[in-house]
């Protein structure tokens, strides 16, 4: 405020600026040919609807496939409505036993690696760290294109093998030797597996690097790491778990190759060889090297997106912003050192076993941090129940329920009784299918305006959101219960064990409670395509939040900012008493004539 | 507001520095994967060379290693940013680190063949699965440094790349070093202990 009795002269705010900012970002032309525009393009923000689409495709997939196998669970011998015929004319409609191993094999495969993957990492991870950090593009854009369409390559490869004789693999989606083996499996089936696999592996390792190197060096400056939105800081620390664990993955697929195309010994043992002996356990360590980073992998962009919007909706800043950061990270580091106790049953020694306990538990200090510190967060918020909103809250309530019943799991005592039954399938589903699916839908309401400049209907949304948790909840609840009950996971039939009978009418329930989480997903669809195409035009800020991408038209042109920002507030700026007429402040937006200086580093 | 900008200097080579060290530190937990994979099978076998076989040739590995350090020390000072003031150092560093990176590959093909000649193969036990996973899989790394090196040839020549001053040039280099890193610890790991 220029006010002249004002006697203390303003000190001016020198900025840190980082040598991030020294990367000199061109402002491209935009391409003009379809080709280069809409498929081979290299503008993260169409990269991101490109991964949307097909995400969202697999995602279909995927999901169709679950509701056969719970149509088996529920009503085995009974044909699955329609698809049924289509798919096994031979058996009047019913899904053989082979099918079944291959469907739940290829459900999780294609959700994990996919669906989740594609739509948080891919498209989430392309829109929001460019457009939130104040930067023109990816570091490396060709990197960012060449990711995408290995992508698809392997997307090829794991619908191809739906149709070599065999069918595709059905080892589940883990494929542990020696189901994966030549000897479990001698269809052509898992080894495409393994090519897309190991195809989607790299496209991973590609977007990893260029998202790490984007937030490092490409930065607005003032933007330093804790002025980052903490949906970047999720992002971030995915992208780094996904550099250093994936190839661990891809070690351990890339020795599966080699036994079963050129007859290596690496996982082969027993009678099945002549000389020597391989170790089908070792597949196992690496797998889990990779698999407990991966399922952090695939939380924490939701985690991050959950944080920022619950302060975005709550009209308060994150609480403990800083914590929140500090204990992904933490959480991100421990995720490293705790895989083996998705192997306590194996027979490793005890005092390894009690080892990955310990770390494992240690993993609840941070996390009970942030859950807090979400709590915090709307603790006296003037909460807006926008649809949104109501997602975030929706990943609250079920990833309290997964984070909870995850405590049993990591514990020797509990989870050798619950080991491979369907407390696991209900665990791993509420933490890392449930909670990161809503909030994949939390964010495609949240940004769908500045990526398609519409509005999504909000009446449909809410209708979607109650029609999903309700169903979402009865369905991976009620696995936890029969898990407890011992049923074990992966019976094609498991009404021909007498101990399992009484269980039918949970079973049935659940089916039912997932066909309605189906058929409440056309909501979405509906919602999603009829925005597209008629949707209210989105304003430049629709939801009144201050992070960068709202500081720019929806949707932002082709080189985002016409000038780099710069940051001066933190990413939840909200109620600010110096700032009068509007409870939210953009990251750039000044306070008055706050005069600012930028300084490159060490001067 | 009064923002006041200081003139920056161009640091995209910065960037690509960094996507490399990136790239690099998940290629590395690749290679750390798979000599995890050999440590595993190996404390499981009772001894080791398992099942009477016999040990793997030395000497012949052994010129290998030093064939391809001196391709990397060559590199190294080649393509020194000090370098440049020597007329075609960085073209001479090149064409003598692809002469001595096909030389290694010629020469692990002189200890595979006969070896496979003899009956040992890649399926006969954890030993031949290892020797030939681990030696083949790192030679197609040799084989795309080779190709990484060579395509800089054509700059190299025409005088668009000079040293490592060039991010083309330092990226490569930096992928080169690695390999022979990678190939260090794998002699000593496959041939030595």
């Amino acid at each position: 405020m220029g006010d002249a009795t004002m006697s203390k002269p303003v000190p001016v705010r020198h900025l840190h600026v980082g040598p991030e900012f020294h990367a000199e970002q061109h402002i491209h032309p935009e391409p003009t040919s379809f080709l280069s525009r809409y498929v081979f393009s290299k503008d993260h923000k169409v990269i991101a609807k490109q991964f949307l689409w097909y995400g969202l495709f697999f995602l279909v997939m995927g999901g169709v496939m679950a509701m056969m196998i719970r149509w088996q669970i529920a009503f085995p011998g009974t044909a699955f409505p329609v698809l049924g015929q289509l798919l096994w004319p031979q058996s009047g409609g019913v899904m053989p036993p082979q099918s079944y191993a291959a469907f739940f094999t290829m459900h999780g495969t294609l959700m994990i690696f996919f669906a989740i993957t594609p739509i948080l990492i891919g498209a989430f991870g392309n829109l929001l760290i460019p457009l939130m950090i104040g930067a023109r593009d990816m570091a490396f854009p060709t990197l960012n294109l060449m990711s995408f369409w290995t992508n698809v390559l392997a997307g090829l490869c794991m619908i191809v093998s739906f149709f070599v004789p065999m069918g595709p693999a059905a080892g589940g989606w883990q494929s542990y030797p020696t189901l994966s083996t030549l000897v479990g499996s001698p269809g052509h089936g898992q080894t495409l597996w393994i090519l897309g696999i190991f195809l989607t592996g790299s496209a991973s390792i590609m977007g990893a690097v260029n998202y790490i190197t984007t937030v490092v060096r490409l930065r607005a400056p003032g933007m330093g790491y804790f002025q980052m939105p903490l949906s970047v800081w999720g992002i971030w620390l995915t992208a780094i778990l996904n550099a250093l664990f994936v190839p661990v993955l891809a070690a351990g697929v890339l020795l599966l190759f080699l036994d079963r195309v050129f007859g290596s010994h690496f996982f082969l043992a027993g009678a099945s060889i002549t000389k020597g002996g391989g170790d089908p356990v070792l597949y196992q360590h690496l797998f889990w090297i990779f698999g407990h980073p991966e399922v952090y992998i695939l939380i924490l962009p939701a985690w991050g997106i959950v944080s920022d919007l619950l302060s975005f909706f709550s009209r308060k800043p994150a609480f403990g912003y800083k914590a929140t950061a500090l204990s992904m990270s933490v959480i991100t580091l421990l995720s490293m050192v705790v895989y083996g106790h998705h192997m306590f049953v194996v027979g490793m020694s005890p005092l390894l076993s009690q080892g990955f306990m310990t770390l494992t538990m240690l993993i609840s200090i941070p996390s009970a941090v942030f859950f807090l510190n979400w709590l915090g967060t709307m603790w006296r918020g003037s909460i807006r129940f926008a649809t949104p909103m109501l997602f975030s809250l929706g990943v609250v309530f079920v990833f309290g329920l997964g984070g909870l019943t995850g405590l049993h799991l990591g514990a020797i005592s509990s989870d050798i009784y619950l080991h491979d039954s369907y407390f696991v399938i209900g665990h791993f589903h509420l933490t890392m299918a449930a909670s990161v699916l809503l909030g994949a839908f939390a964010a495609i309401y949240f940004w769908f305006p500045k990526m398609f400049g519409k509005m999504m209907n909000e009446t449909l949304g809410k209708w979607h959101f109650w029609l999903t948790i309700i169903p979402i909840t009865i369905v991976f609840c009620g696995m936890l219960v029969v898990g407890y009950a011992g049923m074990q996971r992966r019976l094609y039939n498991y009404e021909a064990y007498e101990f399992l009978k009484h269980l039918h009418p949970i079973n049935v329930w659940i089916t039912r409670a997932a066909l309605l989480l189906g058929a409440s997903q056309f909501l979405f669809v509906g919602n999603f395509l009829s925005s597209l195409i008629s949707g209210k035009k989105a304003a430049e800020n629709p939801w009144e939040v201050g992070t960068l991408e709202w500081t720019i038209p929806s949707p932002p042109p082709h080189h985002n900012y016409d000038e780099i920002p710069v940051v001066l507030h933190g990413p939840h700026e909200f109620n600010n008493p110096a700032v009068t007429g509007k409870d939210w402040l953009a990251q750039d937006e000044p306070i008055g004539d706050e005069p600012v200086a930028l300084g490159a580093v060490g001067n | 507001m009064a923002v006041t900008r200081f003139p920056v200097p161009e640091e995209s080579r910065r960037t690509s520095f960094v996507g490399m060290v990136m790239a690099l530190a998940s290629w590395t937990m690749l290679f750390v994967a798979l000599f995890f994979a050999y440590a595993v099978l190996r404390l499981r076998a009772s001894a080791w060379p398992p099942d009477g076989l016999a040990p793997l040739p030395k000497a012949l590995p052994a010129l290998n290693t030093l064939v391809l350090l001196g391709s990397s020390i060559l590199l190294h000072f080649g393509s020194r940013p000090e370098a440049e003031a020597k007329r075609g150092a960085l073209r001479r560093a090149l064409l003598g680190t692809l002469a001595l990176g096909s030389l290694f590959l010629a020469l692990q093909l002189a200890v595979w063949v006969p070896l496979w000649r003899s009956g040992f193969r890649i399926d006969t036990g954890t030993y031949g699965s290892i020797f030939y996973g681990l030696t083949v899989f790192h030679a197609l790394h040799v084989l795309a440094g080779l190709v990484a090196l060579a395509v800089l040839l054509p700059g190299a020549f025409s005088g668009t790349y000079t040293s490592g001053r060039a991010s083309a040039v330092r990226l490569s280099a930096m992928f080169w070093h690695f390999v022979d890193a990678v190939w260090v610890v794998m002699f000593v790991a496959v041939y030595l202990v």
